[in-house]
């Protein structure tokens, strides 16, 4: 069968030239694979799950609480459907599968990410797929969040008219550009079919695009070379092919990870629609964003509300500084991160992160400053609990948010340069036994 | 044997191909623009999206008794949630809650505890005073504090004084909780006219004079 598709298609060539692409040996580099995995999970069960939903915000009897002919109980559709999906057989374990790999793709990107930054392996001449890398990031964020707008139970409307007042905030087109993105003034008759083309046609379609093209990349361009690969064949490509030592090791890894996120998800339950029921006037107690998000909803609990000014006819209000002037000032410095630590020649090897203290200490003190951020976004919960004074908590998160980082820097150069003095003593320690021999 | 003169053309491939290239480009990004322009629909100005209007009664906003007129026995210092109920041209009762927005806050306060920019003429005898139960930041619909102090927004801890007139004490809301001008008619709370300062989400008051005025004419 092999000669029969090979005279036709030549898949020999293909084997040569993407099949036998070398994966190096070492934990790390699977953290990339498994966020891969999680949008295959998220594909899959995002069909399942819209073969049930249905988008629309019109109102509808609920068929589970009628009420009376005379008094209906209506409810938005897409919220009924939600609760229809949830009495499917399996219908809730569909939901919390696709919640939960939503979850866990963005935190392995992150580690992903994390994995790059701190082996130096965005030098040259990888910066392209960094790029990629981060538009990925992003992009899974903004999938992510028209996401958990579908149910539209009371959650899903506080989150999406927090978001249409964010987006409003801009400057001179602000009120246009919400109106433009969320089908009409909040919250319009179009809202959940618009938000349903986001999240199952407009991303994943980008999502895809940019995945092949980071794959692609990464092919061509080969992974950078763990240490270990220098000692055994410098500058030689080592590593096992994809087909046939690679494959059997992700497809256990996949169904290892699919195992997991199952076992979660039969036990963790996600987001309870029934709980927060359809969309009302009533407030939500502790409403909060996914944990990736929580720093920009930190960042707006803290930002003072005299931070706001007019130019040239606009309004820079305090949110708009807060939800996007500033994320996009953080975003902007990830995206800066090739341009900012250049290598002259092509990166082949991965570095040591102790040989780059500065770069270590760089990025901790970044992780240690979103993860500042993201406490402030419990101040209301911390004020309430009496660990931070109602007056002054703003001021004190601003303090730390300077303080913790500053110090996660120190302590980091610290820690090398401890490791390195015990490394130095080892070594010289090594070099007298071979020339004296051993003191035992 | 006849030789044929090349003459210069008058247009080179390259140009010729830039042009209908960019000519197309134009057409196409037109044409995309008006499908874009689809994308953003009109507002309509129905009787359920006009904001609180003279003359409206307010009934209770929470779920469980929605739609029954607030009569001032039911207020306290505790937050009583409201929309306005109006009538449209039919003499229909229309309640108001097509605009998020028109969410309110209903207090009753004990005599002379109104102070700082509340502006007492337009409670029901210094006692019974409504704002809009929209927080200035971002929209969120703000509850009583737990500790009893005030109000406080779940969103971004946005922090508002009702006995002070809706004055922001913490938190990044940019304004105060605009108050709403009611009077008594008979048990219930009756509204008396537009919002005194711009509610969410205006930021200026020239747009919401227009809302006011569009809301008038409609």
């Amino acid at each position: 069968m092999n000669q029969w598709l090979d005279e036709r298609l030549h898949i020999s060539r293909l084997n040569d030239k993407f099949l036998r692409k070398a994966f190096p040996v070492h934990h790390t580099f699977f953290i990339g694979e498994i966020t891969l995995f999680s949008l295959i999970i998220l594909i899959l069960t995002g069909i399942i799950l819209a073969l049930s939903f249905e988008p629309s915000n019109a109102m509808v009897v609920n068929s589970f609480d009628p009420g009376t002919p005379a008094d209906p109980n209506l409810v938005p559709a897409a919220y009924h459907s939600a609760l229809k999906i949830n009495a499917l057989p399996f219908g809730d374990m569909f939901r919390r599968i696709h919640h939960w790999c939503a979850n866990i793709m963005v935190a392995a990107a992150v580690l992903h990410m994390m994995r790059i930054y701190f082996t130096g392996a965005y030098k040259k001449p990888r910066e392209l797929n960094w790029w990629i890398g981060m538009l990925l990031l992003i992009f899974s964020a903004l999938t992510a969040v028209t996401g958990y707008a579908l149910p539209y139970d009371n959650y899903a409307y506080n989150t999406l008219k927090e978001i249409y007042a964010i987006t409003a905030s801009v400057p001179w087109v602000g009120p246009w550009l919400a109106e433009f993105a969320f089908a009409g003034r909040f919250p319009g008759e179009g809202i959940i079919p618009r938000f349903y083309g986001y999240h199952i046609m407009l991303l994943p379609g980008i999502l895809l695009a940019l995945t092949a093209a980071h794959m692609l990349i990464m092919i061509k361009q080969k992974h950078t070379q763990p240490q270990y690969a220098k000692r055994i064949a410098y500058k030689k490509i080592v590593g096992v092919p994809l087909i046939t030592q690679q494959t059997p090791i992700m497809i256990m890894l996949a169904l290892l990870f699919a195992a997991i996120v199952i076992l979660f998800s039969a036990y963790v339950p996600v987001h309870p629609v029934e709980h927060y029921g359809p969309p009302s006037s009533q407030p939500i107690e502790g409403i909060k964003p996914d944990w990736y998000l929580l720093w920009v909803f930190g960042l707006l609990a803290i930002i003072p509300n005299t931070l706001s000014f007019d130019l040239l006819g606009g309004h820079f209000s305090a949110e708009f500084i807060g939800a996007l002037v500033l994320p996009m000032l953080v975003i902007g410095l990830m995206f800066a991160v090739p341009m900012l630590d250049r290598a002259k020649d092509n990166m082949y090897y991965a570095e040591n992160p102790t040989n780059h203290p500065h770069r270590l200490a760089a990025g901790i003190a970044f992780l240690a400053l979103l993860i500042v951020w993201s406490v402030a976004g419990y101040k209301g919960e911390l004020v309430a609990n009496g660990y931070l004074p109602s007056a002054s908590a703003n001021a004190i998160l601003w303090g730390l948010s300077f303080l913790i980082p500053a110090i996660a820097y120190g302590l980091t150069l610290a820690y090398v340069s401890a490791i390195r003095r015990l490394r130095t003593a080892d070594e010289r320690e090594q070099e007298r036994a071979m020339v004296y021999g051993h003191d035992d | 044997m006849t030789r044929y003169k090349v003459k210069d053309p008058e247009l080179t491939r390259r140009r010729f191909i830039n042009v209908a290239t960019g000519a197309t480009a134009t057409v196409g990004v037109m044409s995309l623009l008006g499908t874009l322009g689809g994308a953003h629909p009109m507002f309509r100005m129905t009787e359920d999206k006009k904001p609180p209007m003279e003359g409206d009664i307010l009934v209770h906003a929470d779920p469980a008794k929605e739609g029954t007129p607030i009569t001032v026995a039911d207020l306290g210092t505790t937050l009583v949630q409201a929309w306005p109920m109006g009538t449209d041209a039919e003499g229909n009762k229309i309640i108001r809650k097509g605009e998020p927005n028109n969410l309110l806050a209903v207090y009753k306060f004990a005599a002379g505890e109104l102070s700082g920019e509340a502006n007492v003429e337009a409670t029901i005898d210094g006692q019974v005073v409504a704002y809009s139960d929209i927080c200035t930041h971002a929209g969120c619909p703000v509850p009583d504090a737990k500790d009893g102090n005030g109000m406080f927004c779940p969103c971004h801890s946005g922090q508002y004084a009702p006995k002070q007139g809706g004055i922001v004490v913490g938190g990044p809301p940019p304004h105060k909780l605009a108050q709403l001008p009611i009077v008594a008619e008979g048990d219930n709370v009756k509204v008396a006219g537009f919002f005194l300062t711009p509610p969410y989400p205006y930021t200026d008051e020239a747009t919401w004079e227009a809302t006011k005025e569009a809301a008038k004419g409609a």
